[in-house]
């Protein structure tokens, strides 16, 4: 009901599927969602502008922000994107890329400079200690971040690869561009 | 041991102890300037661009001179330790390298190295000569992140994209060898987990050939630079005095006129058997640590060259030790040797067991002192792992170098203590 | 070594190259004072507390016997299960000092505390001694006398019991399995 066509022929073109006819968890999760998924010409540019700049916020907390540090360097270049003003203020930022491990003392300042940022405004945990707590399943660490923020794209890695993360950033992009809203519409926090 | 000829500095390094009392890492405002009413609180917060990591500092401002500051840590605690003690001695290596994320072989290597002080492991020298050869890459990357960030920091922008190119070139190393970028758990207990691939030599000297002239664009860049000069010469002074007080080691403690490097004074794997200088540079300033930073990377080529000049001439030779209660068997004695495939059964299930003792090591990491305390009580696992990180110490010496700064000073100065939160908050 | 004169000095130990002088906690800034201006220790690298708490109720087998593998002169050692020797108290607070000098030399300062007992700070001996004793409380909550600031400064100001110590449990969840619902 949300979906009139596959997500591949909504422009996730980097939807790869073993069997073309079945969908991903993705598209069942896109496909239960009340309103239609599907743009109008307005929102479809609305959505190439979004993601030709979707500015970062500068979010790194350990090892995984030193990756995220060299998408912007010369060889893996997120210029190409739009997005390598890695904006200080997280006003000014769109996206929020979770690099790194969430400590409890942590998890107050992110679910702040979360709700700084204006909407509409995009999560990726990079990296397995955003995404579920990675090797520290401990007192010490958040296991995900998804418990305190909502998160739209995991990019699981330890520590990703820079091309692991740009291409966990394109499917974010896809996905915006095919009309999926971001995750604080369709989730709140993980319990 | 030589020095490098130290330029001239605008201000003496002072008489004295500049460091704070009663908390000696704690600069409070004096009673007479709050009095006045114009002392501004900020809070530097553990989210901000420039403060590399998640290092939240109070500072009290008077108009733009720092006159109070405090550093609260703590938010990237990852209760390392905790959790080794939990972890076979084989699964535990994989923590350390995620405590300083950006020398992360070196923290492998003390680790490992703790372990086989207690095991009493003899090494091959093939793994000797490997492990300082990566040791030294492992140094040069983390000088450039630092330079990268530093000069970020400061203003010379384009300074991040040069040393990310090189930085990049020795991941690509580190890749060829190991399989993956950073954190690439390499060291065994006994040695290194696989042979060392065919294709690495000719690939290494290729970047130590290019290494200096990229140095060199560097410093054309930087160190004669009106700008740069003005920005870090005669901040953050730190007497020599000061600095072992207050524990610093590693580039600081070299920049503060201090000539200890544990790689030299307490060597440990192959370094008494190369060559190289360290610099060592008597003003104690941002400009010197800086100084010393470039030329650290200049005499890391150097002893990457001289081991590759060593390794070339070992093919074939052993890669890890021959102990078959520590380290897995080849495995092509695993088709014929009974005992073989008993020993790999029962290290890969079980885990071998670590003598009773207790041990601490310490090596010159990028940073400085790098410890390892680890105390075993004969079982599979750690009973307790201990890291003496010089971030942390480090860290505790923002409050003396602070006298007179400014805003934008302090942020030149604690750029320049070259900290690393994974390793501070552990 | 002149290390048997440290004040308040209870045994000097050796082992993997390394030496451990154990001092009673009442003389340590004395101890300390002596290491650092006759014997030249005058850089402290490292305050290390360990809790003993369950310290030989597991038998463990395996690398026993020899440091050099099996004792073949021995028999039946390998496999022999041991049961480590008994600490003293209940924690030991390690101070692992450097001299930097012409003659580098390390050592270890050791102290034995129960529970409640509390240390002198070594704040006026090392200033460096600051955030380490700060940790050691924070993580292992010996208390240190006479420290100025003794606030928590890794975990979270209003953060109860101290997690280091081996009644505390490591935390974490179970990890669910996304087959599982």
């Amino acid at each position: 009901m949300a979906l009139d066509k596959p997500l591949r022929d909504m422009g996730l073109k980097s939807e790869r599927l073993l069997m073309p006819t079945k969908a991903s968890k993705f598209e069942e999760e896109v496909a239960d969602l009340e309103q239609k998924v599907g743009l109008t010409t307005l929102a479809k540019a609305v959505a190439w502008a979004q993601t030709n700049s979707m500015w970062p916020d500068t979010f790194g907390l350990a090892c995984c922000a030193i990756e995220m540090m060299s998408i912007v360097s010369a060889r893996y270049d997120i210029a190409r994107f739009g997005m390598e003003p890695f904006r200080g203020s997280p006003r000014q930022a769109d996206l929020l890329i979770v690099s790194g491990r969430v400590s409890h003392k942590m998890a107050a300042p992110l679910r702040q400079i979360y709700d700084q940022m204006l909407e509409p405004k995009w999560v990726i945990a990079m990296g397995a200690c955003a995404s579920s707590g990675g090797m520290f399943n401990n007192y010490a660490i958040v296991q995900s971040v998804d418990k305190i923020v909502a998160v739209d794209m995991y990019v699981p890695g330890c520590p990703p690869r820079p091309e692991q993360l740009m291409e966990g950033i394109i499917r974010l992009h896809e996905a915006v561009k095919a009309g999926v809203p971001p995750a604080y519409e369709l989730r709140s926090v993980a319990s | 041991m030589s020095t490098i000829a130290p330029t001239r500095s605008r201000r003496p390094i002072y008489e004295g102890t500049r460091i704070p009392s009663p908390i000696p890492t704690v600069l409070k405002t004096t009673d007479e300037l709050w009095a006045t009413g114009d002392v501004l609180t900020v809070n530097f917060g553990p989210n901000h661009p420039s403060t590399h990591g998640v290092l939240r500092l109070i500072v009290d401002l008077y108009g733009e001179d720092v006159t109070g500051l405090e550093a609260v840590i703590g938010y990237l605690h990852t209760g390392f330790e905790k959790t080794m003690e939990q972890k076979t001695w084989w699964k535990c290596i994989t923590y350390p390298e995620r405590i300083d994320y950006v020398s992360f072989q070196n923290n492998e290597y003390v680790f490992v190295a703790a372990v086989e002080r207690l095991l009493e492991l003899e090494i091959p020298p093939k793994a000797i000569w490997m492990r300082t050869l990566l040791n030294e890459l492992n140094r040069i990357h983390s000088h450039l992140v630092w330079l990268g960030t530093s000069a970020l920091e400061l203003g010379a922008i384009s300074m991040f994209w040069y040393a990310f190119r090189e930085r990049d070139q020795i991941l690509d190393l580190s890749e060829l060898v190991t399989g993956y970028r950073m954190h690439t758990r390499y060291f065994q207990v006994g040695g290194l987990a696989e042979d060392i691939p065919r294709g690495f030599y000719p690939e290494a000297r290729k970047f130590c050939d290019w290494m200096p002239h990229a140095i060199d664009d560097y410093e054309t860049l930087l160190t004669r630079n009106k700008i740069w000069l003005e920005r870090t010469e005669g901040l953050g002074l730190l007497s020599a005095a000061d600095a072992i007080a207050l524990g610093q080691s590693g580039p600081v403690l070299r920049a503060s006129g201090v000539d200890w490097d544990l790689r030299k004074r307490q060597p440990y794997l192959a370094y008494h058997q190369v060559d190289f200088d360290v610099p060592v540079f008597p003003q104690g300033d941002v400009y010197a640590r800086y100084r010393v930073h470039m030329e650290e990377m200049r005499q890391s080529v150097r002893i990457v060259e001289q081991c590759l000049d060593r390794l070339e001439n070992m093919e074939g030779e052993p890669w890890i030790a021959d102990d078959r209660k520590v380290v897995l068997p080849p495995r092509h004695e695993l088709h014929t040797s009974m005992e073989s495939l008993i020993h790999h059964f029962k290290i890969v299930t079980e885990g071998f067991s670590v003598p009773e003792g207790e041990v601490y090591t310490a090596i010159e990491s990028p940073r400085g002192e790098l410890g390892c305390y680890v105390c075993s009580d004969g079982g599979p696992k750690p009973w307790r792992v201990k890291f003496r990180a010089p971030s942390y110490v480090a860290l505790q010496a923002t409050a003396t170098c602070m006298t007179d700064a400014l805003i934008a000073d302090m942020i030149a100065i604690v750029g320049s203590l070259d900290t690393v939160m994974g390793e501070v908050d552990r | 070594m002149s290390l048997d004169a440290t004040p308040g000095f209870v045994e000097l130990s050796q082992a993997h190259g390394e030496e451990t002088v154990v001092v009673d906690p009442s003389a340590l800034i004395e101890a300390a004072t002596f290491l650092r201006d006759e014997e030249g220790f005058n850089f402290l690298s490292d305050i290390t507390p360990v809790d003993y708490l369950t310290w030989g109720e597991r038998s463990v087998s395996g690398y026993i016997g020899t440091t050099g593998g099996r004792d073949l002169n021995t028999p039946m050692t390998q496999g022999y299960q041991a049961v480590p020797a008994a600490k003293p108290k209940r924690f030991a607070v390690n101070y692992h000092l450097l001299s930097i000098s012409d003659e580098p030399r390390r050592v270890r300062l050791q102290v034995w505390l129960e529970d409640d007992e509390a240390v002198d700070t070594m704040i006026p001996v090392w200033p460096t001694a600051d955030w380490h004793e700060r940790e050691a409380w924070d993580l292992m909550g010996i208390r240190f006398e006479g420290h100025p600031n003794l606030k928590r400064i890794l975990l979270d100001d209003d953060w109860e019991g101290h997690p280091l110590r081996k009644d505390y449990p490591l935390g974490g969840e179970p990890v669910r399995f996304s087959g599982e619902e």
